[in-house]
C-alpha cells in the first residue's frame, strides 16, 4: 500500500505547489516550480521502480455506481514512460529557471506558466497511470489544455497564437477519435475498465477500433498524414516547453499505441504491415523536410516526426513478430521502439535546450542569420554537436543502440518469414539507411550553419555563453546519454523485463533465450568505449605531432580570391539546395518574386522571397478544407443571426423529440 | 588482426598502383610504387597553417575521421580469420562508424567559412547519403542468402554453387567498386586531379587542411581503398589455405586498384547533376541481388 500513499504526496504536493507558486515573489518561482516538479518526480518515480523490478501497483479507486471504479495501475509499461516524464520534465523545469529570466517582469504570465509546469507534469503521469477511459481521457485532456497555454506563452505574438488555435484544434480532433473508440468498447463491452478493451478485442474484428486508436494517438505522437500540428507548435512554445513536449509529451502517443497494440488479438499481420509502411514513410517524410527549413526549431520539430517514425517501424516489427509468433521479432522490435522513446527524450530536449540558448542569445530562430556561434558559445556548440550525432545514430552515443536494435529485428525478420515480407524487412533497412544518411546531412547543415564559419549578419546585442543554469542539465542529459551509449546491456536487460512483464500469456518467451543478445548488446558498448578510446588516442598523438613543427595563423583560402565577405559564404540554403532539387516533388518550394520585364530599363529594387512547404498540410489538407468550406457555404442559410430562427429550430426539435416517442419511432 | 595487417600493407601501395597505372596509361613512366606514402611521410613532418575562421572543430576533424576508418577497418574479417571485432550486424557499426567520420570531415570543411568547402561539403553529404542504401540492401541480400549477419560469418559461409550466383558476386563486386569510388570521391563521380574548385567534391573540402592534418585525412583515403579492396577480396577468398588467400587478397586489391587506375584515364566526370541518378542506380542494382537471392532460396513461387 506504500505505493499509494507515494502517489497520492505526489498529488498533495502537486496541489501545494499549484496554490504557492502564484503567492511566491517572481524572482523565486521558477526554482520553487523546480522543486516541486522535483519531489512530485521522486515520489512518482519510487512505484515506478518497483514497478520496473517486478513489484506492479495496480490500487483501484472507488468510483460511481454508472462509471465503475477507477482502477489506478502501474505495470512496467507505464512505469518506463513515467520514469522518461520526470527525467525530461525535471531537465526542463531546472533549464526553464535560467530560460525565462529575461521574461522576469511579467510576473502574472509566469505564475501562470509554471503553475500550468506542474499541472502538466501532474496530468502526464496519470495519463500513464489512469486505466479507466473516462478518466484517462480527462487526464489527457488536461494535458493538452496545460501544454497550450504552455506553448502560447508569448501570446501577443500572433504567430503563436496561431499555432496555439492549430495546436487546440488538432488534439481535440484526437480526443474525439479516442472519445469513440472507448465508448465503443464500452457498448460492446459493458466496462470503461482498459481491460475491456483486450476482451473487445478478442471476440471483434481488430482492425477499425486499432485505427480509431491510431488516430486519436497517432496525432499526438505525429505520424503522416496527422503530424502537422507539430512543425508550428514547437518553434512557438518557449524552448524548455518544446523539449519537454518534444521529449515527453508526443511520446505519451506513442505509449498509448503501445497500450493498444499489446492488446490486440487478431490481424496482428496485417495492422503491424501497415504500421511498418506509415513509419516509415513518416520517417523519410520528417526528415526530408526537416533537411530544408531554415528555422531550427522547425527543424528539430520535422526531426522528431521522423523520430516517431522509428519508433513505429519498431512497434511495426514487433506486430509483425506476434502475428508469426516469431518471439525474436516481437522483442526487438519493442525494445527497440522503448529504447529509441528514451533515447529520443534524452536528445532531443538536449537540442531542444541548446537551440533554445542560442535564441536566447541571438533573439533569431533563423539560421541563416547567424553563423560562428562556436567563438561565442563553445559549450553551447558543443552540447548541440552531441546531440547531433546522438540523433544520427553514430556511435557512440545512445541513438546508436536503439537504431542498431531496430536494424537488428530487419535481419532477423528476413531471415525467418516468407516472400513479401523479405521485401519489406529489406526495403525498410534501406530506408532506416537513408533516414540516417537524411538525417547526417540536416545536422551537418544546421551545426555547420548556425555554429560554424563567420556570423552572417550583426546582431543587436553580441551574444555570449549562457549562464552554468542553463548548461547544467544539457550536461546531465550527455552524461544518462553515455550511460547508454556505452551500457547498453543494462538498459536493453531492463527492457527485456519490461516487455517479459507486459506481453499477453500468449506472445510469452523464455527470458533465457535472450542471453546472447544481451552479451550482444554488452559487445556493442565495449567496442563504443574502444572506439571512443580510439578517437581520443589518435587525437592526442596527432596533437603531439602537430606540435613538433611550428603552426600559424592566417586567412582561409579564398582560391586567390583578396576581397572575400561572409555573404560568400555557403549558406544552409544552398546546402541543401541540390537535395531538395532532386526530391522536390516531395519538399516543395514556393518561390515569390516579379521578374523584371523587358522594357524595364532601370529596375527598381525588388523582393525574392522563397520557402519549403508541407506536402501535406499545404496541399493536400488545405485543398480538402478549401473543398470544404465551400460546400458549406450552401448550408449558410441555417445559421443566419436571427434569434427568432434560433428559438423555433428549438422548438422544432424538442417537437421531433416529443412525436418520435408518441409514435415509437426513436 | 591479419585482416588490419594486411590492410595496412595494402595502404601503402596501393595509390602507387593507382598513379602508376594512370601514368602508363597515358603514355608516361611514372614515380616509383610507393611516393604517394614518401609523399605523406614528407607531409607528417611539416608545420601547419590554420584559418581565422577555424574553432577546436577542425583542429579534431582529420584525427576522428581517421580513427573512424581503423575503426571500420578492425571489423573487416579476413577469409575464415575474424576481425579484431565481429558481433551480429557488425557491419552496421561498420556503416555508422564510418558516417561519424563523415560527419566530422563535413563540419570540419564548414568550420573554414569558405565557400567553396560549404560546396564540397554539401556534395560529399549528399552523395554518401545516396551510396547508403545500396550498401544496406546488398548487405541484407547476403544476410537473407547466408542466414548470418555479421561480415565474418557472411563471408564464410557464402558459397558459388549455381550461375545465378556467380553473377551475384560479380554484382556485388560491381556495386562494390563503385561505393568505394564514391566513398573515396574518385572518378566517375568526382575528379580529384581536377583544378577547378568549382567542380570538385572531397578535394575541396581539404583545401584548408595542410601539415599532419592533412597527411592524415590522405591516408586515410588510402586505407578507405585498401578496406574495400579487402571487403571484395572477401568474396573470393573463401576457405583456401592461409597462403593462396593472402595472394589472392593482393591480387583482387591490385586488380583493384588498376580498375581504378583505367576507370580514372578513360573515362570522364558525370555531370554533377546527374550523379545522384547514377548513384541512386547502385540501389537498383543491389535490389537486382536481392531478387537474385529470393530466387536462389526458392522464395519466388
Amino acid at each position: 500500500m506504500g505505493d499509494f500513499w507515494l502517489i497520492l504526496s505526489s498529488a498533495i504536493v502537486a496541489g501545494i505547489g499549484i496554490l504557492s507558486i502564484p503567492l511566491l515573489p517572481s524572482k523565486i518561482k521558477a526554482f520553487s516550480n523546480f522543486l516541486f516538479v522535483l519531489l512530485v518526480a521522486i515520489t512518482t518515480s519510487i512505484p515506478a521502480i518497483n514497478a520496473l523490478l517486478g513489484n506492479p501497483m495496480d490500487i483501484t479507486l472507488p468510483g460511481s455506481a454508472f462509471f465503475g471504479d477507477i482502477p489506478l495501475r502501474i505495470d512496467a509499461l507505464s512505469a518506463w514512460f513515467i520514469l522518461i516524464i520526470n527525467l525530461t520534465c525535471v531537465n526542463g523545469a531546472f533549464y526553464g529557471i535560467g530560460y525565462m529570466k529575461p521574461y522576469k517582469e511579467r510576473k502574472a504570465n509566469l505564475s501562470l506558466h509554471w503553475t500550468l509546469f506542474l499541472v502538466f507534469q501532474t496530468s502526464m503521469l496519470w495519463v500513464c497511470m489512469l486505466q479507466h477511459s473516462l478518466a484517462f481521457l480527462i487526464a489527457w485532456e488536461i494535458m493538452s489544455l496545460s501544454s497550450l497555454f504552455l506553448v502560447i506563452f508569448e501570446h501577443e505574438k500572433s504567430e503563436t497564437l496561431k499555432a496555439g488555435v492549430n495546436y487546440m484544434v488538432q488534439m481535440h480532433i484526437g480526443v474525439a477519435f479516442l472519445t469513440v473508440a472507448f465508448i465503443w468498447v464500452y457498448f460492446g463491452q459493458g466496462s470503461f475498465d482498459f481491460l475491456a478493451i483486450s476482451g473487445y478485442f478478442g471476440t471483434n474484428f481488430n482492425g477499425w477500433l486499432f485505427l480509431l486508436f491510431f488516430i486519436g494517438f497517432g496525432i499526438k505522437a505525429g505520424f503522416i498524414p496527422l503530424h502537422s500540428w507539430l512543425p508550428h507548435a514547437h518553434p512557438a512554445a518557449p524552448s524548455h516547453i518544446s523539449g519537454v513536449m518534444s521529449g515527453v509529451i508526443v511520446k505519451l502517443g506513442i505509449y498509448g499505441i503501445i497500450r493498444v497494440a499489446l492488446m490486440l488479438q487478431s490481424q496482428l499481420l496485417l495492422i503491424g504491415e501497415l504500421l511498418l509502411i506509415i513509419s516509415i514513410i513518416t520517417g523519410v517524410f520528417g526528415i526530408l523536410n526537416a533537411s530544408v527549413q531554415r528555422d531550427f526549431k522547425k527543424m528539430l520539430a520535422y526531426c522528431t516526426i521522423e523520430n516517431i517514425g522509428i519508433i513505429g517501424t519498431g512497434i511495426g516489427l514487433f506486430l509483425i513478430g506476434a502475428g508469426f509468433n516469431n518471439s525474436m521479432l516481437m522483442v526487438i522490435g519493442l525494445s527497440g521502439a522503448l529504447l529509441h522513446t528514451l533515447n529520443h527524450s534524452l536528445f532531443k530536449s538536449l537540442l531542444f535546450f541548446s537551440v533554445g540558448s542560442v535564441y536566447q542569445q541571438t533573439h533569431t530562430r533563423d539560421m541563416e542569420k547567424l553563423g560562428g556561434l562556436i567563438h561565442q558559445m563553445p559549450q553551447t556548440a558543443s552540447l548541440f554537436l552531441i546531440g547531433s550525432l546522438a540523433i544520427g545514430g553514430l556511435p557512440p552515443l545512445n541513438g546508436f543502440i536503439s537504431e542498431f536494435l531496430i536494424y537488428n529485428g530487419f535481419l532477423n525478420g528476413i531471415n525467418t518469414i516468407g516472400l513479401t515480407h523479405s521485401t519489406l524487412m529489406i526495403l525498410s533497412i534501406a530506408s532506416l539507411a537513408f533516414i540516417g544518411g537524411l538525417s547526417l546531412l540536416t545536422f551537418t547543415k544546421t551545426f555547420g550553419t548556425v555554429f560554424l564559419g563567420n556570423p552572417r549578419q550583426e546582431l543587436h546585442d553580441s551574444p555570449s555563453e549562457v549562464s552554468l543554469w542553463m548548461r547544467a542539465p544539457q550536461y546531465f542529459i550527455v552524461g544518462i546519454m553515455l550511460s547508454i551509449g556505452l551500457f547498453p546491456q543494462f538498459y536493453f536487460s531492463v527492457s527485456l523485463q519490461l516487455i517479459q512483464s507486459v506481453l499477453p500469456a500468449s506472445g510469452q518467451f523464455v527470458l533465457e533465450d535472450f542471453a546472447p543478445m544481451i552479451t550482444l548488446m554488452g559487445n556493442v558498448g565495449r567496442y563504443s568505449m574502444l572506439f571512443l578510446a580510439l578517437l581520443i588516442g589518435i587525437y592526442l598523438l596527432r596533437n603531439y605531432f602537430v606540435g613538433l613543427h611550428p603552426s600559424q595563423k592566417n586567412a582561409t583560402w579564398g582560391c586567390g580570391y583578396v576581397a572575400p565577405n561572409v555573404h560568400m559564404q555557403y549558406t544552409g540554403k544552398s546546402f541543401s539546395k541540390s537535395l531538395s532539387k532532386l526530391l522536390g516533388f516531395i519538399v516543395k518550394e514556393k518561390k515569390k518574386y516579379t521578374e523584371i520585364e523587358a522594357g524595364e530599363i532601370f529596375p527598381q529594387t525588388r523582393k525574392h522571397t522563397s520557402h519549403y512547404v508541407d506536402l501535406f498540410e499545404n496541399t493536400i489538407f488545405e485543398q480538402a478544407t478549401k473543398k470544404l468550406l465551400h460546400i458549406l457555404n450552401y448550408f449558410q442559410f441555417i445559421q443566419n443571426g436571427k434569434v427568432q430562427m434560433y428559438v423555433m429550430y428549438g422548438l422544432f426539435f424538442i417537437l421531433l423529440v416529443f412525436f418520435g416517442t408518441l409514435f415509437n419511432l426513436i | 588482426m591479419i585482416s588490419l595487417v594486411l590492410i595496412l600493407l595494402t595502404s601503402l601501395f596501393f595509390m602507387g598502383v593507382v598513379i602508376r597505372t594512370k601514368s602508363i596509361a597515358s603514355g608516361r613512366k611514372g614515380p616509383g610504387l610507393f611516393q604517394p606514402m614518401k609523399d605523406l611521410f614528407r607531409l607528417w613532418k611539416k608545420g601547419s597553417v590554420y584559418s581565422n575562421t577555424t574553432s577546436f572543430i577542425f583542429q579534431i576533424a582529420p584525427s576522428i575521421y581517421f580513427a573512424s576508418i581503423i575503426m571500420a577497418i578492425l571489423v573487416i574479417p579476413f577469409g575464415e580469420y575474424k576481425g579484431i571485432i565481429s558481433f551480429d550486424g557488425d557491419f552496421v557499426f561498420f556503416a555508422y562508424v564510418l558516417a561519424l567520420g563523415k560527419f566530422f570531415s563535413i563540419i570540419g570543411a564548414l568550420d573554414t567559412g569558405s565557400s567553396f568547402e560549404g560546396m564540397g561539403a554539401s556534395r560529399e553529404a549528399l552523395y554518401s547519403m545516396l551510396a547508403e542504401p545500396a550498401f544496406f540492401i546488398l548487405m541484407g541480400s547476403f544476410a537473407l542468402y547466408t542466414g548470418h549477419t555479421s561480415f565474418h560469418e557472411i563471408f564464410t559461409s557464402l558459397h558459388f554453387g549455381s550461375y545465378i550466383s556467380y553473377g551475384l558476386g560479380a554484382l556485388a563486386t560491381f556495386v562494390l567498386v563503385m561505393i568505394a569510388m564514391i566513398e573515396n570521391s574518385r572518378m566517375p563521380v568526382d575528379d580529384p586531379k581536377t583544378h577547378l574548385e568549382l567542380t570538385m567534391v572531397h578535394e575541396v573540402m581539404i583545401l584548408d587542411n595542410s601539415g599532419f592534418d592533412l597527411g592524415l585525412i590522405l591516408y586515410g583515403t588510402n586505407l578507405k581503398f585498401a578496406m574495400y579492396g579487402a571487403l571484395i577480396a572477401n568474396f573470393f577468398t573463401g576457405s583456401f589455405p592461409i597462403l593462396i588467400s593472402i595472394l589472392i587478397f593482393f591480387g583482387v586489391q591490385i586488380i583493384f586498384a588498376i580498375t581504378v587506375g583505367v576507370l580514372e584515364s578513360f573515362s570522364a566526370r558525370f555531370r554533377m547533376g546527374n550523379n545522384p541518378q547514377f548513384i541512386f542506380t547502385l540501389t537498383s542494382i543491389s535490389i537486382l541481388i536481392f531478387f537474385g537471392v529470393l530466387l536462389i532460396m526458392g522464395k519466388f513461387i
